[in-house]
């Protein structure tokens, strides 16, 4: 691993790891190093999941009861833990989604003429 | 199986996976299979502290480590038991002094008064401005009360009393009981509620219907064994009947004596405007009135008064809060002992923390080894926070164990007249502040160490073997700081102490004017039923001296009316016959009647004529002190002046004789002037109260039986009190004093002592730590008095430090105590240079008995050592 991959690479904010992990389980019931490696996967290698922050945001969300987890078998034939999207969890992603896209729209609104302001 | 344990499990299993994939990843990339698993184990992290992490969202993790914390803290305590001890011992006297004193600063100034929304209840007290010299401000005149009764609007109500005394008879011996003289209203003012029976009626206040009394509930239990039947039946008091209507609550005090109350019961019409201010007035304002208003109204009925009254004098009146009038000027005196009583824990702390941050190069080590297995640093901190709070609380319930039976003995020791002592004891509010004291010196000695361990570097740890780590500079001069600060903490306490000390010595050196030693006192009332007539009063006075004096040990005896520092009485003007002020603007004195005997008795010196002889008895001739000599006729020879005794007297009375001046009221207050008048046909003496005065050739308390006997073989019907002393009479006085400048000695030295011990500590931890160092130094040839004497000078100069500190503080903050002290200034260098031998030869002692240690180090074992 290059130190310039480490440095392109962004640590995720607060909070949203547990958006990702609803939204990648969306997709199918995963066990934990399938999620992280989704989660990194999807976005290009830019966000590292932290094991350290994974297993705590998976178990507060069983807690809360947005995910559960079961015994199942991999697609090696090994048994895993699973962990899938309960039906309150599926009503707390369409929540938890237009909270974030009404967030990320409010931080470009503001981002963005600064930019334009910059160019011009 | 709980969902917790469960879900554990499944987390371990899916940890295990995780790696094993990652391993498989690392592997399909070409990784040997060693190498690919410790990447994996590298890239997962501490698995610990995630397990850990992950454990919190599903528990009370805190509780679980908490208790974890405490089984670790104990097993730590339980090894090191002599650190133990000295530490809960310290803690628990630190706290429990702190939790004694303040139980009594709650009884006396924080918990309010038993009476009705007592912050609306006020003394009043009027001002005479041309007295103001001697009498800044004199009690309630009983017309004036009439008319602030009727016309002062800003009080809701107004209540007067006043002490009184009875002869109770006829329930066993004979008892001298107190009593307080009342308006009618006084329970209704103070809103007391009767336990049974009930309060004075209003129609109770005129003459004629006032043989009506309440009892107090402590007189009403000792007296009458609390029967209930009382109420309603008579008693007889001074030889009349007097129905009880009462029994005042447990709850109930007041500030004088009472065993009963009865209602006033006098005649207003017989009293003029500007006399006999001898009543406490108490107010209750109206909602919503504030102290000033009610004192510029009153103010200006005063003036009116005044004005209507044409003596051409002023009035004026004060308005005091009555919680203040109550605890007077105890206040000062206890919050000093308490700011004493802190700064003796506060050295606890210290100590405890200095104590604590020499084993922390041994925690170092095993912090860094829990660093390095997971632990997280504010894991580490509560840790070592929580074994500093279990010391707190063991020393914290010891220290309550042991405020319980101090303040026994505080109450014990305490002087009579600290106001509401009988309230003090261990209440809620006490055993909070006792929680929170402890807490708050756990949190205060641990938060250092505390910190030092958790921000250790853990490879440094690790890397250096737990006996070479070095200490750094900075550590070195942390523990310094502390043992300065405790060394100046420690000076200031004990030059307060010295200054209370110094001034009881000088009070009790003060020239009171009268001889304690040999000298015994009694008081005696006369029945008034029994003793109508002044002729009957002389019988029995003479038959007493007589018999008195011919008791074997007796060297001459006297009475008089008021003992000297049993306070003001009968104060009166001395009116010069010619002299063109007004009578009441003539200057004032106490007047006494006395006996023959009495001042040689009292050993008053006599300055100029001479003193009482029994033909005095039927001429108008009066004795002077110094003072109204120097007053009334200054420049003059005072013998054969002529004098009107009091501004109503119409025969005159000639000064044949000049006495030494006198403590009237108390050894700290300046003599008062005093007039003197043989009790004899010539001056009827009315009262009924007088004070017997022998002087012995033995010790007094010898004589006491004897002289109890020789009084109830004149007429055992009369009641005696306070049999005692002289001397007692003086201690009891200064009681208070006393009882300061005990308590803060008793704080300085333990302060001192705590110091030392610091001192004592961190320096013979330094010779250990330097063996090495002292070793070599010693090969290379120095002698082994170099090496104490470096250890003396680097022991030595943080006390230096924090003496000149405490010293500073001393002289800086001095004005705070200057009116506790008697005689002295609160910088008096002579006490700050005892108490600098004192701290310094202490500290140096401290620093000898371990320097001494280092002249022993053997160069080979020490080098060796390692």
């Amino acid at each position: 691993m290059s130190t310039k991959e480490q440095r392109e690479r962004i640590e995720l904010l607060q909070g949203t790891l547990d958006l990702l992990i609803l939204r990648t389980l969306l997709l199918g019931p995963a066990h934990g190093h399938a999620i992280a490696k989704a989660i990194e996967f999807r976005s290009d290698d830019v966000l590292q999941v932290e094991q350290g922050s994974l297993y705590p945001a998976l178990h507060r969300l069983i807690k809360r009861g947005w995910i559960s987890v079961q015994d199942g078998t991999s697609e090696n034939n090994r048994r895993a833990k699973f962990y899938r999207l309960t039906a309150r969890g599926w009503r707390q992603l369409a929540v938890e989604t237009s909270k974030w896209d009404k967030l990320a729209g409010a931080i470009a609104r503001i981002l963005g003429p600064a930019e334009q302001e910059g160019e011009s | 199986m709980s969902r917790r344990k469960r879900m554990m499990e499944d987390l371990d299993q899916d940890i295990r996976d995780f790696i094993e994939r990652e391993t498989q990843d690392n592997i399909g990339r070409g990784m040997p299979p060693e190498e690919a698993r410790y990447a994996a184990l590298r890239k997962f992290g501490n698995v610990t502290r995630v397990k850990e992490e992950t454990r919190e969202v599903w528990s009370f993790l805190w509780l679980e480590q908490l208790l974890q914390d405490i089984r670790y803290g104990l097993r730590m305590l339980a090894k090191n038991p002599g650190f133990t001890v000295v530490a809960v011992l310290t803690l628990a006297l630190g706290i429990g002094a702190n939790t004694a004193i303040f139980s009594m600063v709650n009884s006396v100034l924080l918990r309010p008064l038993a009476y009705r929304e007592a912050q609306q209840l006020c003394l009043v007290r009027e001002i005479i401005p041309e007295l103001t010299q001697t009498y800044p401000t004199l009690p309630a005149n009983l017309p004036n009360f009439r008319v602030w009764q009727r016309d002062c609007h800003s009080f809701a109500e107004v209540a007067i009393v006043t002490s009184t005394g009875a002869i109770l008879t006829g329930y066993g011996e004979a008892e001298n009981i107190y009593g307080g003289l009342a308006s009618a209203n006084l329970f209704g003012v103070l809103g007391i509620v009767p336990q049974l029976g009930r309060t004075f009626l209003p129609q109770e206040d005129t003459p004629g219907k006032d043989q009506v009394v309440m009892l107090t509930d402590s007189f009403w239990r000792n007296r009458f064994h609390g029967d209930p039947t009382i109420v309603g039946r008579s008693i007889t008091l001074d030889g009349q009947p007097f129905q009880v209507v009462g029994i005042l609550p447990a709850s109930f005090r007041f500030p004088l004596r009472t065993d009963y109350f009865k209602p006033l019961g006098l005649d207003p019409g017989q009293f003029s405007p500007f006399e006999e201010f001898d009543y406490t007035a108490i107010a209750r304002l109206k909602p919503g009135t504030s102290v000033g208003q009610a004192l510029a109204e009153l103010n200006v009925i005063q003036a009116r008064i005044a004005k209507d009254a044409k003596h051409g004098v002023g009035l004026r009146a004060e308005i005091i809060p009555l919680e203040s009038a109550f605890v007077g000027t105890a206040r000062r005196g206890l919050l000093l002992l308490l700011a004493s009583v802190g700064a003796v824990l506060l050295i606890v702390c210290l100590n405890l923390a200095n104590l604590l941050l020499v084993r922390v190069p041994v925690r170092l080590r095993e912090a860094g080894i829990r660093t390095a297995l997971g632990a997280s640093r504010a894991r580490l901190a509560r840790q070592l926070l929580t074994e500093s709070a279990l010391l707190a609380i063991l020393g914290g319930v010891l220290g309550v164990g042991l405020a319980y039976f101090g303040l026994r003995w505080l109450v014990a020791v305490a002087p009579a007249n600290l106001p509401r002592l009988d309230e003090v004891h261990v209440d809620g509010r006490v055993l909070w502040f006792a929680v929170f004291i402890s807490m708050l010196t756990g949190i205060l000695f641990g938060a250092l160490p505390a910190w030092r361990v958790a921000h250790a570097e853990p490879q440094q740890a690790l890397k250096a073997g737990a006996a070479t780590i070095t200490e750094g500079r900075p550590a070195r001069r942390l523990r310094e700081s502390l043992i300065g600060f405790e060394v100046g903490v420690g000076t200031l306490l004990l030059i307060v102490a010295g200054l209370l000390t110094t001034s009881m010595v000088r009070l009790l050196g003060v020239d009171k004017g009268f001889s304690t030693e040999h000298v015994l006192a009694a008081n005696i009332t006369l029945p008034p039923w029994s003793y109508t007539k002044f002729a009957q009063k002389q019988e029995f006075y003479e038959n007493v001296l007589a018999r008195v004096r011919a008791l074997p040990g007796v060297k001459s005896a006297g009475w008089i009316s008021r003992l000297p520092l049993e306070g003001e009485e009968k104060v009166d003007n001395i009116c010069v016959p010619g002299q063109l002020t007004p009578r009441s603007q003539s200057p004032t004195a106490n007047y006494r009647y006395v006996s023959p005997g009495y001042f040689e008795s009292m050993g008053i010196l006599l300055r100029r004529g001479r003193l009482i002889e029994p033909a005095d008895r039927d001429r108008n001739v009066a004795l002077i002190s110094e003072s109204v000599a120097k007053k009334v006729w200054p420049g003059e020879n005072p013998l054969g002046k002529q004098f009107y005794p009091g501004s109503d007297e119409k025969t005159l009375a000639e000064v044949i004789g000049v006495v030494a001046d006198i403590r009237t009221v108390a050894l700290d207050e300046p003599p008062l002037m005093m007039v003197y008048l043989p009790a004899g046909c010539a001056r009827p003496w009315s009262g009924s109260y007088t004070s017997l005065v022998v002087r012995a050739a033995v010790a007094p308390s010898a004589l006491a039986s004897a002289v109890r006997g020789a009084i109830q073989s004149v007429d055992s019907g009369v009641p005696i009190q306070h049999l005692q002393p002289m001397s007692e009479i003086v201690s009891e006085s200064v009681g208070v004093r006393r009882f300061q400048m005990g308590l803060a000695s008793l704080f300085g030295v333990f302060a001192l002592l705590l110091a030392a011990l610091g001192i004592y500590g961190v320096v013979s931890y330094s010779v250990a730590r330097r063996r090495q160092e002292l070793g070599i130094r010693m090969a290379l040839g120095a002698r082994g008095s170099d090496l104490r004497n470096l250890v003396l000078l680097q022991g030595m100069s943080p006390v230096l430090v924090g003496w000149a500190a405490g010293v500073l503080a001393a002289l800086v903050a001095g004005g705070v105590i200057r009116s506790l002290l008697f005689g002295i200034s609160a910088q008096d260098p002579l006490t700050i240079t005892g108490v600098t031998v004192v701290v310094l030869v202490t500290a140096a002692l401290a620093c000898y008995i371990p320097a001494r240690r280092a002249m022993k180090v053997d160069p080979m074992v020490a080098l060796r050592c390692e």
